[in-house]
Parts: C-alpha cells; structure tokens; sequence
C-alpha cells in the first residue's frame, strides 16, 4: 500500500524491542508494505542533545543515506522524528547538497500515530485492548511535532479499552536524556508528580509514545513499587 | 546582585527540599495557568496571536541598531536626554552622579530586573542616598534582604505570616494576616518617601521608536507616583526593550499583561514621551533615558542566541516550567529566573560561570508553547550546549574534560556502522551489570549510579528488536 520505511529508535531497539515488533504487527494488520534497513542504528539525538554537532552531523548523514529512498519514514518516538525534522536540516544547513537531502528526509518523516491518521487515514486500527488506562502525551510528540488528537483518536478506537483523563497529561515526565542522570533529584520530583497524578486517574495503564519517557517512568514506578503499568502507544495498537 | 549560579544544584537541593515553597510553587502555577488561558480566550486566535508577538518581536531584534538610534532621536526631540551606558559601572556611575549632583539624599525606585541585574539600589544605599523599592513585592524583597523569587512576582514565595512578621518588625505595622491591611501598611510608609523623594527610578516595559516614548505597566500605582512626583526620573532600559511603533507596542501590550498576570490590560499603563511640559501640572522637571548594554550587543550579534532577546519579561514561562516549579527562582542564583534565565544568565554572566543553568532542563519546550515572544529557549540551550562542546569562548564556555569529547566520539563512531553498534550492545550487556554492580570510579558509572538513585535501571533485552526483526520477518 504504502512504501514506508521503519525506524526503530535505539532506545526501543534495546531495551524495548517490543514496541518495533508492535509496528510491525500493525503494519502488517493495516497492510502496509514497509522495509527494515538493517544497517540503521540511531538518529543521533543523544549527540544533539550533549551539543556534539560534529558527531550528530556525521550520525545524521549516515542515517539519511539509508533513508532518503523511500516514501515515508515512520518511527514510534516523537523526538527522534523531531531530531530528523528539526535538527537534520540545521546540523547540515553549510553544506548545500546534504542540506537538501536532510530538508527532503524531514518532509517525509512521521511518529507512528501521526502517520496511521494523517497519511493513511485509519482511525481505527481494529485493536483490543482490556483495560482502563490514561494517555500521557510526551512533550516530543505534543509540542515538538504538534500530534496530540491522533494518538487520542487512536486510542478511543480501540476496543475494551477505558481511556480516563491523566491530570497535567501535557506537563513533562522528567526525562529530557542527559538531565536526568545529571540533575536525577530534580528528575525525581517531576516524575514522582507524573506518577502521582496517574495513580490519581484510576487508570491501570499509563499510555505514551516515547521510549525515553516509557523507560523514565517505568523505572520511577518499580523501583517504588508503585502498581500498574505504562506501556507504548504501538503495543495497544497491536492488542488483538 | 551577587551572581551565584555556579552554585545550581546546591541551591536545587536545598530548594527541592523546602515543602512549604514547592506547595506555593505549584498553586502559583496552577491558578496562573488558568487566569493566563482564560485571559487568552478574549483573543479571536491564541496561536496566531502568539504567532504575531514572535514576529513583532524578532523583527524589532533585527532591526535594533536602527530601531533603538530613531528611539534616541525622538525621545530627544521629546526633550528626554538619552544616556548609553556600555556596562553596568557606567550606568551606575552616571545615575549616583546624576543624583548628588542633583542634591539628592531620598530615592524612590519602580521595580526594575535590570536596576537588580546592575545593582543600582546597593550602589544608592552604599552612596548614602536613601533608596525604596516601591513595587509591593520588591518593597517586601528588600525589607526582608531577600532577592526576587521570580521576575514577576519577586515575593510570591513568601507565606502572609512571614510578611506581617517582617512588616511588624520594619514599618512598625501592628501584626495581621489580613492582606489588604498589611499592603495598606506599606502605601502608608512609602506615601511621605514618594512625596519626599528627589529622585524616582524606573525601568520600561517598552521603548517606542517613532514616538520616543517608554511605557510602564503596572498595577500597583507605585510606578506612576514614583515617576511623576520626583522633579526627575530615570529610565533604565536594555537595549532590546525597543519597538517599531505605538502599534506594535499596543498589541505587544495584550500579550504581556495576559501573560503576565492574566489581565486583559493593568491597572496601570503609562505612556512617558518627555518631562513635563510647559503648563503641565504633574511629571518630573527632568527625564533621563538610560539605556544598558551590559553585554546585550554580543548576544544580537549571534543569530540563534538573539532570540533570547525578544523576551518581554512575562515570567510565563517560569510557571509553566517543570523545573522551576520545583526548584523556584533562588536556584537560578541570579536576576533571572525559570526558562529565560536558564538562558539569560549564562549569556550575561558566562556561560563558565552557569554551566548548569542550560543543562537542568528537560528539553520540554512548554516555555516556548507559551511565549508571547517568540523565545526558543530550547534552541538556544542546545546551541549553548555545543559552544561549550566546542570550547567556544566567545561567551566564555569551558571545554569539557578530555574524556567527555572522547566518549561523545566514541558514541558517534559507533552510530556509524551498524557491526560497530551491535558489538557495542554486546559489550554493554556484558559490562552493565558490572558497572552498576560495582564501578564508582568513573563517571560513566556515577551517572547510571544517579539513574538508579531513584529508579530501576531498564533491562537490556535479550535480544534486540533487530534481532529478532529476522524472525519476525517469517
């Protein structure tokens, strides 16, 4: 149907590859024709963030080469798109020609729920889901990108699945990369509000779509023995 | 004001642990929150009205040296006397000077972030000139030899108790929580000192261009009594604070008050365009308009940062930031506080000197959701980050140690291939245990050791998604 190619965040990749495998089972439920590049790696976020342009320019290079071929590149993060759409066409904005590929790889790249509404139309995935569970719409998706009714529309779709409203769902969860080992105190008191306010929502999931948020919360909740789960937006989606 | 932004996490970590100010931390962001959206909804389109305050502003910044050389003549023609102060010395140098020679021994002071920024008050009091902040907030801040908690609201972390106590104990005011009694108490003391005072000092919310006009906005009274009733005023404006016209500077106006307190307009607005004229009966004999560089032309200069000049000192930003409302203002260590000054303080004091002022963020980019101006307070971070990468000296950055660049060098060698990248998991599934486990020493393992303080470090999956892609392909 559609020639998109998946990219699957390094953070997912390896600590939650099941998220890249939920993709693919909606990809394949949708009928969506995509192709996997074995040779990607990461989009070089962790570089951009640290202020290493030198690194991040070559990183970014790298990773449109691999992708510029194709239609559509779809990635279940928001700020790793965000990275492609923003950072790519500054990082290379002195040199013409990668200027210009990097401009044409931003135009074409979508996080998974803005590409599943706005490009394929589908509102409805034909997902099952039993649960009660609440949406915590990371900043990356929310502010960067701007995609806050497509994961909701989503989500509303999915069948047995309760979605309560998360209070200050739009604040941030503490994450924000290198922040959050340099100044974990700081971390800590934004995302204990976070899980302060899930716990408050009744819900027994919380909803994202951001590995880096997923990974922040989950390990604030286990470790403090906090119950409930917080699971990615693709891993609902592909509920049967 | 003493810069101590070195001193970031120390204060985080005292601020952090302060109950008390963190509960009036969130009330205050929440109930500014929803007083700023509601004011908004006045407005036919919010985006489009922040859309237009970003260009009004960035447009102004562009064309600044031309802007703020017609403001000159104008305010000039006006019969103003315009004043260029490259530093702060300069700047206080002139106004102490200009107020003995005036015979001035009382002052009364609107409240100013760049008089707090240059110390103007310290340097009056230290010259023996007896000086009053006027703005309630300021006039409690240094009553209580506190400094701002916020550029806005310089005392709104401090509890009505504390107020009385300090009020009773300065002024003489008999005790009361009654609000409106104790702000009663301080109109009362300041009424003999506006009268009295020679001198009155102000800042400027805006200067007009084509009219050489400054504009005040306030709510308290104190700004216009404090500038019409001494026989002179001093303005000291930043460079930046210029606008094209009166236009511009009208619709600048609905977004700063909305944003500022959630007002549709203030109580006050004052437009000064000269002294006093011939057969008029209020206004100062004598107006003169400093205007500050302290480091402001280097900041212009550099295309990304000067964004961070477009700021029209709302204070949004700092209510909507998950960092500042949980280490408020005083963690900033200097005049300005929450996303604004996480880039204002390091461009203006070095960035050695607040290193972590532009790494303690999150990245979220609420502050640039709400900004009436068009700051991007997220860009300009990253593009502070890389100077600092770069060991770029122009604002005075600190390399990183040898081994930082080295790691980041590493990293993205490793990016680069995808045989490099496996065998890099590899190795980080072998060692990560190890390292948590055991390793102290590096730096490498204190920073998962910070992860860990309060959250289980992520299990590496057996298999990455790549890995398993192939089977999955089946």
């Amino acid at each position: 149907m559609e020639d998109v190619a998946l990219f699957v965040p390094c953070l997912a990749d390896q600590f939650l590859p099941e998220i890249g495998v939920s993709v693919v089972k909606i990809f394949r439920k949708l009928g969506v024709s995509f192709t996997y590049d074995k040779r990607q790696t990461c989009c070089g976020q962790p570089l951009v963030n640290a202020g290493d342009r030198k690194g991040a320019r070559k990183v970014a290079k790298h990773f449109v080469s691999i992708f510029e071929g194709s239609e559509y590149i779809v990635a279940p993060s928001g700020s790793c798109i965000h990275t492609l759409k923003e950072h790519y066409p500054r990082l290379l904005a002195d040199e013409p020609v990668w200027y210009q590929r990097a401009c044409e790889v931003s135009e074409k790249a979508y996080e998974l729920s803005q590409f599943l509404v706005s490009i394929l139309g589908v509102g409805d995935v034909g997902a099952r889901f039993e649960a009660k569970a609440c949406l915590h719409e990371s900043c990356a998706v929310l502010r960067q990108l701007g995609v806050s009714d497509e994961p909701k529309t989503l989500l509303k779709n999915v069948g047995g699945l309760d979605l309560v409203p998360l209070n200050d769902a739009d604040v941030c969860c503490g994450f924000g990369g290198e922040f959050s080992v340099d100044y974990s105190n700081i971390s800590e008191a934004i995302v204990k509000d976070k899980v302060n306010n899930f716990k408050a929502s009744g819900a027994d999931i919380l909803i994202l779509g951001e590995p880096g948020c997923l990974l922040n919360i989950r390990g604030y909740m286990s470790y403090n023995g906090v119950g409930g789960q917080v699971r990615h937006i693709a891993e609902i989606l592909a509920g049967e | 004001m003493r810069p101590q932004s070195e001193n970031f996490k120390e204060l985080a970590r005292k601020n952090l642990a302060n109950e008390g100010q963190r509960k009036i931390l969130n009330q205050f962001s929440l109930i500014l929150k929803a007083l700023r959206d509601a004011s908004f909804t006045t407005l036919p389109d919010e985006k489009a009205a922040l859309e237009k305050g970003r260009r009004i502003r960035e447009d102004a910044i562009k064309n600044l040296p031309y802007l703020l050389e017609m403001f000159e003549e104008n305010a000039t023609k006006a019969g103003a006397k315009v004043v260029w102060a490259s530093d702060a010395r300069q700047a206080n140098d002139f106004i102490v000077s200009l107020a003995k020679e005036k015979g001035a021994n009382l002052c009364v002071k609107a409240k100013s972030m760049i008089s707090e920024e240059i110390s103007l008050r310290e340097e009056f009091i230290e010259n023996k000139i007896e000086t009053y902040e006027t703005d309630l907030g300021e006039f409690i801040v240094q009553q209580a030899g506190k400094t701002p908690f916020h550029i806005v609201g310089p005392a709104i972390n401090m509890t009505i108790k504390e107020v009385s106590d300090l009020f009773n104990k300065v002024i003489g005011l008999p005790e009361t929580e009654d609000p409106t009694e104790l702000a009663k108490g301080a109109r009362m003391f300041l009424r003999d000192k506006f009268r009295n005072a020679q001198i009155g000092i102000s800042g400027a919310n805006m200067a007009v261009a084509e009219t050489g006009s400054i504009i005040l906005v306030e709510n308290e009274g104190n700004i216009r009594f404090a500038t019409s009733a001494p026989k002179t005023h001093v303005v000291l404006m930043s460079i930046e604070k210029v606008v094209p016209t009166i236009s511009e500077a009208a619709y600048m106006l609905k977004l700063l008050t909305r944003s500022c307190t959630g007002q549709r307009i203030s109580n006050y607005v004052s437009v000064i365009t000269g002294p006093k004229k011939a057969g008029e009966i209020d206004g100062p004999e004598e107006l003169y308009i400093v205007i500050l560089d302290n480091g402001r032309t280097k900041i212009y200069a550099d295309e990304v940062l000067r964004s961070a000049l477009q700021c029209i000192k709302c204070g949004m930003c700092a209510a909507v930031c998950p960092v500042y409302t949980h280490v408020g203002g005083y963690s900033y260590g200097w005049v300005y506080s929450g996303p604004i000054g996480a880039v204002l303080n390091p461009l203006l004091l070095g960035l050695d000197k607040a290193r972590d002022l532009y790494h303690a963020t999150t990245l979220c980019g609420a502050c640039k959701d709400y900004c009436p101006a068009g700051v991007d307070v997220r860009n300009i971070v990253l593009d502070l980050r890389a100077k600092e990468m770069d060991g770029d000296r122009s604002f005075d950055a600190e390399a990183p140690p040898a081994l930082v660049k080295i790691f980041y060098r590493i990293w993205a060698w490793v990016l680069l291939d995808y045989s490099r990248y496996k065998i890099a998991s590899r190795i980080m599934r072998i060692v990560m245990p190890f390292v948590i486990k055991y390793g102290k020493a590096s730096n490498l393992s204190d920073r998962l050791i910070q992860w860990t303080r309060c959250r289980d470090i992520p299990q590496v999956a057996p298999k990455s998604f790549h890995e398993t892609y192939s089977e999955l392909k089946k």
